[in-house]
């Protein structure tokens, strides 16, 4: 007969009542600090920097005046004076304009119309309304801009920001993450190298391509005024400026693109390329049928990551061309920067509300209408 | 062996095959001759190279040396696309994101065969392997018998020159591995193709081979009908290997014609190649009497009732011994026994080389 | 039928002689790629590494490229920075420092005890409760703006109103929400672009008098990190098996003393990857340090684009100075880190 070494105290000690109230508060403890942070550095800010946006807001001299002013903040964006600054600039529609315009509302309300067909429940329908109203939105703000001859906002900026950027940075990280899955000699070598972009610091990213951007006293400037173009500007022709800041952001940005693509690929099961192989397919067909529908889950989740990120853009732009020339290079977030130091709060928070509005549409339609039916595929 | 040769029929041929990884040697000189419609299981524990072979058969594995040849053409630098031979893996290999349908239609698919013989192909397939329901499943939604036969369609649909099995019951439980290995070894007699079969497991090895190779440590111990295997091992190494239980040694030395052990004494036909000697028996063809009776006495160490038999286990010096009695018998542990087999059945193995001796034991 | 194709030209140069080698033509195309590949990352780096070693007129003379071949490298620029001005550097050095290094340690554990929580403990907080904080908090922030009442005060009288309400009212709420709303919510925090919540931070730490000082910096780059921590930690923590832990509070141990002893221990691979991504977010901020920091409390990126502010225009070779310092340690965090992070973010990713 053995009998426990641990013998059961009669009577627990005042330590040991404590320890055990601590234990049974646990789940509490565990969760608080996380909770709490967030409420206060999160939450907390979110609603002060929407009752800010109502309202107009004077700093004094160690005291602040607020007056509440409701839409004031917004109509101001939409239809007033920052119109131009944040929309752009309207001076009626082209022809072209209005073709696209069209084309994108009745390709939405088919869309609309196939969900009610297939499947219909009322908050998925709202859903769809608000992505389709925001969608069209877009469309017009870009066709009454860009397509009629006039120049874009800060809005449109942003989302040139976004979608050139993450196109480029997914199209270049997939073809990178592609080449170091072949049978290549060092392969680490290449995989840290193309990684290190991604932890430098952007501010030191934006110093570095100004430097190369330079044509006069650049690396690159020979070729320039190689091409006849020593006289240009990377910083005074909006395009190339805003071309210039994306290749800046991509620089930075493939790498993350790449190293996870290139995880998931390794991720693949090489029985199943093996067995394709062995079945006859050749490279591309192994690609196109094996291994892309395998990497959709991944790439969409990858994407949208980098999209939450590049709605965000703000010390590139700062750096790199200060948001010009004019206001061709302003993203939301810099325009919101800029009003917040010429001590405009309310116009900066209301700008910074409607970045996070624009953000939290585009990436919830993403999310719900792509990554959630890819990752669905792939469980 | 039941073959479906016809005029064309062709023969696969490994000669003097090599591959290293690194420093590790892990097929050695491997030369096969395989009949067409044959079916060859390669045989040995992990690591002995088996894969590799197979690998190298099927084209996924470069060979260091020799070569492969397919009716008298050289493909041993062939890609594998391009042999005409069809692979069963051990994980299965479906593509997740597949259907049955369109794992199975998928050889010939990339072959740029038209959709509707796809599609004929496939059923005709799914029929032959009991997959016609599951056409729309995902290879998640299958149990591991059904991925296995989904495997096997996938294999089949192409009409290949050969199958190539790497483990492919090894995922199975025990219960549907022998109704597997039955279905396989139908299927395969009537489509005769030839086939190599990869396993660890000598219960299929047995029951599947038309004539089954032995590796071990990359090198090939014996290649023989299953009978030829079990009854006549060539090394140690087989003959440990086949059986279940497997067959019993007796370490000790021949000298002026006598095998010596401890507590053995055993007259034999002729000196061995070297003294150092090993006595080897099967289980079954051995039985424990009284002390004293049989050809050398033993401690029992335990008596196992199966059911089916009882398996008693008895100690010779640093040798431990089963032998398999019928079911109603029982010996005590601890207790004398004589263990007494008929003296052909007796095989004398030469410990230094592994290989066996051409003496026998003399009847006494 | 032929087994073996006849071999054309171009199937030559273009297939691959054998599984896992590449054809010659592929074999052209994948290297010039990648060389290309490899000088678009290294060449600003280069650039950035020489400049440093310029003098201004090497900088405004027009582009040299090789030092010792088309200009002399001088360390005039490293020892401005180090001798005459190393006050000023060595300060932001460590104010980057200690603000990386305490804010990760603080996400990190705060971060990873509740991605534990959420993956092993249920919770069920009743909706009607988030409800009546979220209502409690909106009346105490309108009486602190309507009245003019201090903000801590009704802060705090808001909460205890919560508190008492909870648990008077609060059973007779029925729904609650579970652990995979929360998860979502506190991951969602990323979506939050930083422009929109700093401006009441920085009206809050003023208040508070905390502004340009590590404080302030370190709480607020823990939250704007702890999305990261939760969501990666959560699934590495999933990953543990449960039996370990089942097995320790069968020998007695508490909650605490499992996560401590056994979880974290565990959860190590995942713990050190996080731990160098946040050090890495934390140590390249430079939106929030703008505006919560000034001279006291500045870190190195601030000091980098200090660079920019003199009449003498861009100090480039300053600069390039500063930013190889902040590279240096960064590098090395990359070499370890990339192996790492590829497999958290794509645990993440598959599961979702």
């Amino acid at each position: 007969m053995t009998t426990s070494i641990l013998t059961s105290p009669k009577r627990l000690t005042r330590r040991q009542r404590f320890s055990e109230w601590v234990d049974r508060q646990a789940s509490t403890l565990f969760i608080t600090p996380a909770v709490v942070l967030i409420l206060v550095f999160s939450i907390f800010p979110l609603v002060a920097s929407l009752i800010i946006a109502f309202s107009r807001f004077r700093l004094g001299a160690g005291s602040y005046k607020v007056r509440w002013v409701g839409f004031k903040n917004f109509e101001k964006q939409f239809f007033g004076s920052e119109q131009f600054h944040f929309l752009g600039t309207f001076k009626g529609m082209s022809l072209f304009g209005w073709v696209v315009t069209i084309a994108a509302a009745l390709l939405l309300i088919w869309w609309l119309y196939r969900y009610c067909k297939t499947r219909f429940w009322w908050l998925g329908f709202i859903g769809r309304i608000i992505s389709a109203l925001v969608f069209f939105g877009i469309v017009l703000l870009f066709s009454a801009t860009l397509l009629s001859g006039t120049q874009f906002g800060t809005l449109g900026v942003t989302l040139f920001y976004v979608f050139v950027g993450c196109a480029l940075q997914f199209g270049i990280g997939l073809g990178i993450a592609l080449l170091c899955a072949q049978p290549i000699r060092g392969r680490t070598f290449f995989r840290v190298l193309f990684f290190i972009p991604l932890m430098i610091t952007p501010i030191g990213i934006g110093y570095a391509f100004r430097m190369l951007a330079d044509t006069t006293k650049g690396p690159f400037s020979p070729v320039w005024q190689w091409a006849g173009l020593g006289d240009f500007s990377w910083a005074t022709d909006p395009w190339a400026a805003r071309i210039f800041i994306v290749i800046g952001d991509s620089w930075q940005w493939i790498p993350f693109v790449f190293i996870i693509l290139l995880a998931a690929l390794e991720n693949i099961p090489k029985d199943q390329q093996e067995a394709a192989e062995v079945d006859g397919a050749s490279g591309w067909q192994i690609f196109r049928e094996i291994t892309w529908p395998q990497l959709l889950p991944v790439a969409a989740t990858v994407m949208l990551i980098r999209m939450i990120e590049a709605f965000k853009l703000v010390d590139l732009p700062n750096i790199m061309t200060a948001g010009g020339p004019g206001i061709a290079t302003e993203s939301m977030s810099l325009h919101s920067y800029f009003a917040w130091r010429s001590l405009d709060l309310g116009q900066s928070a209301a700008i910074a509300y409607l970045l996070l509005f624009v953000t939290v549409v585009l990436c919830v339609s993403f999310f719900n209408y792509v990554v959630i039916g890819k990752l669905r595929q792939a469980a | 062996m039941q073959s479906s040769a016809t005029e064309d029929a062709k023969r696969l041929s490994l000669r003097n095959l090599n591959k290293s990884f690194g420093s590790v040697h892990v097929v050695k000189d491997l030369s096969i001759e395989i009949e067409p419609g044959e079916f060859l299981v390669l045989l040995g524990p992990s690591g002995c190279g088996k894969t590799t072979a197979l690998r190298m058969v099927a084209g996924l594995e470069t060979v260091d040396s020799g070569s492969i040849e397919l009716g008298g053409e050289d493909i041993t630098n062939a890609l594998p696309k391009y042999r005409d031979i069809a692979m069963v893996f051990q994980s299965y290999a479906l593509y997740p994101h597949k259907t049955v349908a369109e794992n199975m239609g998928f050889p010939l698919k990339v072959a740029g065969v038209a959709r509707a013989d796809v599609d004929a192909a496939v059923r005709e397939t799914a029929a032959q392997v009991h997959m016609i329901e599951y056409l729309d499943r995902f290879p998640r939604e299958l149990s591991g018998g059904q991925r296995q036969r989904v495997a096997l369609g996938r294999a089949m649909i192409r009409r290949p020159y050969a199958f190539l099995m790497d483990e492919p019951l090894s995922n199975l439980d025990a219960k549907l591995r022998g109704h597997m290995r039955a279905e396989l070894k139908h299927m395969q007699h009537d489509l005769g193709t030839t086939t190599i079969y990869v396993t660890h497991d000598q219960i299929e090895a047995m029951t599947l081979a038309h004539r089954v190779a032995i590796m071990n440590e990359g090198v090939l111990q014996q290649l023989g009908t299953p009978r030829e295997v079990y009854d006549q091992p060539a090394t140690l190494f087989v003959a440990g290997f086949m059986g279940s239980p497997p067959m019993n040694f007796v370490h000790g030395s021949i000298d002026n014609q006598r095998f010596t052990s401890t507590n053995v004494n055993l007259p034999v036909s002729a000196n061995g190649s070297s003294v150092k000697s090993v006595l080897g028996f099967r289980p079954e063809d051995s039985e424990v009497g009284v002390a004293g009776s049989g050809l050398f006495d033993a401690t029992v160490f335990a008596s196992e009732q199966t059911g089916e038999y009882t398996l008693v286990t008895v100690v010779l010096g640093d040798d431990t011994m089963t032998i398999k009695m019928p079911r109603d018998f029982d010996a005590a542990i601890h207790s004398s026994v004589s263990v007494s087999f008929p003296t052909d059945k007796g095989f004398l193995f030469d410990k230094v080389s592994g290989n066996r001796e051409s003496i026998h034991l003399v009847g006494g | 039928m032929a087994y073996i194709r006849k071999r054309t030209l171009l199937n030559r140069i273009f297939e691959a002689p054998a599984i896992g080698k590449m054809a010659p033509g592929t074999a052209l195309f994948v290297y010039a790629c990648l060389l290309f590949w490899t000088l678009v990352v290294a060449f600003p780096l280069y650039w950035i590494l020489i400049t440093s070693l310029k003098t201004a007129q090497d900088v405004n003379g027009g582009p040299f490229f090789i030092p010792w071949v088309d200009f002399t490298p001088s360390l005039h620029a490293w020892k401005e920075l180090f001798v005459f001005d190393y006050e000023d550097t060595l300060r932001s050095y460590t104010n980057s420092i200690v603000i990386a290094l305490l804010s990760t340690l603080l996400c990190i554990s705060v971060g990873s005890m509740a991605a534990y929580a959420l993956a092993r403990i249920t919770y069920k907080p009743k909706f009607g409760n988030i409800l009546l904080f979220v209502i409690a908090m909106i009346a105490g922030m309108y009486t602190t703006w309507k009245f003019g009442v201090d903000w801590k005060l009704t802060i705090a009288a808001a909460v205890a109103v919560w508190f008492l309400l909870v648990r008077s009212i609060g059973r007779f709420f029925k729904k609650s929400v579970g652990n995979g709303d929360i998860l979502f919510w506190m991951i969602s925090q990323r979506i939050l672009p930083p422009i929109v919540t700093v401006v009441p931070i920085y009206m809050m730490f003023q208040n508070l008098k905390l502004l340009d000082t590590h404080i302030a910096l370190i709480l607020t780059y823990t939250v704007v990190n702890l999305p990261i921590v939760v969501w990666l930690m959560y699934d590495f923590m999933n990953s543990i098996p449960i039996e370990l832990e089942e097995s320790a509070q069968l020998d007695g141990a508490s909650r605490l003393r499992t996560f401590w002893e056994i979880v974290l221990p565990l959860a190590k691979p995942g713990l050190a990857a996080t731990t160098l991504l946040v050090l890495i977010l934390a140590w390249n901020e430079y939106i929030l340090a703008v505006f919560l920091s000034t001279s006291n409390a500045q870190t190195i990126p601030i000091l980098v684009s200090a660079m920019n502010a003199g009449e003498r225009g861009i100090l480039w070779w300053s600069m390039c100075v500063v930013i190889i310092i902040m590279i240096i340690p960064v590098v090395f965090m990359a070499i370890l880190l990339q192996r790492f992070i590829s497999k958290g973010v794509l645990l993440g990713a598959v599961k979702g």
